[in-house]
């Protein structure tokens, strides 16, 4: 039995629908067996992510009205074995699908897939509700800014009212040169205050915007910061223990200035 | 055991009594009079809240649908809830005076009556509170989050977001926290706004009604 993880932020383009892609692809590298569902009804986009847009029959609308089987509406990857994506509907609205709805297609889909990732709307509204109707887990998605933190609690907390558990953070966009500045929230100041785990940190990185461009999910892209990132995350989805990195300059200045304060 | 204007609900701090909008007083206490009769249970000297949603009653008329309730029921109305229009949670708001029983000074409250105990963080959009007497919580107080108690309020963690002790009026109540760099701190009706940004002291401190009538904050060593 696979498990059914929903992707979701709060804040709109902190990266959910990125990440789902990357994740997405690279579990199906390591061997598993993955659908990723776009639940982001009415902007739908992870097909375009992935390059899938133009083999997109049937969206998970016409499964619900059963106009398809579900079988037949999975969008199966141009480029890696065993991945598979259920469109959202661009015609209809985020509250045309009810919560049961969405449940019964994750129920089922989970019975034969390792994993199955959702891809949330920004928001707390119904559309976020729908795609987490179907969850056990969930990953977060913040940027190193105080909105998108902000937005992250409240999710967190609307999550933990529905019992989804474990709920995992990943830190997108983060810039080691910025921290180093003092410019940017660091890690340690982000997970302080959500007190979540963190299952892993995406550096900021060009690569990410070409790969979106492309329709090719970066991971594919053997070697760039951020496809190693989302490897590495990946791995630890399955279980394996991977050591999060410690991006250099995080912390390491205003640690020795703590130091320094503390003995004088 | 409810009708349409009125309804009775238990929550973690006690019972509500919820009102629904757009009713006069007559109505309110016609409907709490069929409801609380067709209950068996005696609630005799048992303490309830008030919540209302938009369009209330007149404070005026709060106060004698309190009066009745004491005198015919004998409830003790322990607090008065502003509800969300869509919202069947309480969100307390703005302390009100009269929320307070009649007999009861808001010195007689007693601090810890029905101390909350809170296992977990608020976070931004989660309001915890406590009318009866003083909140507990073994976590943080998240920015967005809000804590509301009659007493005092204890964050054994980060308090960032808003307390507000006191809630009634009791100018003794103080707030106390391991890191306390809260967005906004008030105690019965003084507000406390710390500086943006301010960051983390390292050592637990109190916040507490001062001499000059301002909310002065300092370490917290012992109380005394
Ligand atoms: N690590 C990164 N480095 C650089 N750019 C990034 C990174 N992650 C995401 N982006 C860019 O941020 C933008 C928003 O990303 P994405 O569409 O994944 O966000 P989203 O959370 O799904 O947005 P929405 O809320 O609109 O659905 C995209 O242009 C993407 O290329
Ligand atoms: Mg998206």
């Amino acid at each position: 039995m696979g498990k059914v993880i929903v992707i979701t932020s709060g804040k709109g383009g902190v990266g959910k629908t990125t990440s789902t892609a990357n994740l997405g692809t690279a579990l199906a590298m390591i061997s598993k067996k993955v659908v990723i569902i776009d639940a982001d009804v009415g902007l739908r986009n992870l097909d375009v992510v992935m390059g899938l847009e133009s083999r997109v029959v049937y969206t998970s609308m016409d499964v619900i009205e059963k106009r398809c089987e579900l079988e037949k509406a999975l969008v199966k990857d141009r480029r890696v074995e065993d991945l598979f994506l259920l469109a959202a509907s661009q015609r209809n609205r985020k509250d045309d699908i009810k919560p049961e709805q969405m449940l019964d297609i994750c129920e089922r889909l989970k019975e034969i897939y390792d994993f199955v990732l959702v891809d949330s709307p920004a928001g707390i509204e119904q559309g976020f509700h729908n795609a987490a109707a179907g969850a056990e887990e969930a990953i977060i998605i913040t940027t190193p800014d105080v909105s998108a933190i902000r937005d992250a609690d409240r999710i967190i907390g609307l999550l933990q009212n529905q019992n989804i558990e474990p709920i995992n953070l990943i830190l997108n966009r983060l810039s080691p040169t910025l921290v180093k500045k003092g410019n940017m929230i660091s890690k340690n100041d982000v997970l302080d205050i959500l007190n979540i785990d963190l299952l892993g940190i995406v550096p900021e990185d060009p690569g990410v915007i070409a790969s979106t461009n492309r329709g090719v999910p970066l991971v594919h892209n053997d070697g760039s910061p951020g496809a190693d990132a989302y490897m590495r995350i990946a791995r630890r989805m399955t279980g394996q223990r991977i050591p999060i990195p410690e991006m250099r300059d995080d912390n390491f200045f205003s640690n020795i200035l703590k130091w320094f304060s503390r003995n004088k | 055991m409810e009708n349409s204007i009125v309804k009775l609900r238990g929550y973690k701090d006690g019972l509500h009594l919820i009102i629904t909008p757009k009713v006069d007083l007559v109505e309110v206490e016609t409907a709490v009079k069929e409801l609380l009769e067709r209950m068996n249970q005696p609630l005799s000297g048992t303490s309830i809240h008030i919540d209302l949603t938009t369009s209330p009653l007149t404070s005026d008329d709060m106060k004698e649908l309190e009066t009745y309730l004491t005198e015919n029921y004998d409830l003790v109305v322990s607090g008065v809830n502003i509800l969300d229009e869509n919202d069947e949670s309480p969100i307390l708001a703005a302390p009100a005076t009269h929320s307070i029983a009649p007999n009861l000074q808001a010195d007689d409250q007693p601090d810890f009556g029905q101390a909350k105990i809170v296992r977990q963080t608020i976070r931004s959009g989660q309001t915890t509170s406590c009318l009866t007497g003083s909140v507990l919580i073994y976590g943080d107080v998240n920015p967005g989050g809000e804590v509301v108690a009659s007493g005092d309020i204890i964050v054994l963690g980060a308090l960032r977001g808003n307390a507000h002790a006191g809630a009634h009026g009791k100018l003794s109540s103080v707030i106390i926290a391991m890191e306390l760099v809260p967005l906004q701190l008030q105690i019965g009706t003084y507000v406390n706004r710390p500086p943006l940004g301010q960051k983390s002291r390292g050592y637990p401190e109190i916040a507490r009604v001062g001499a000059e009538d301002v909310i002065i904050v300092e370490e917290f060593i012992k109380f005394n």
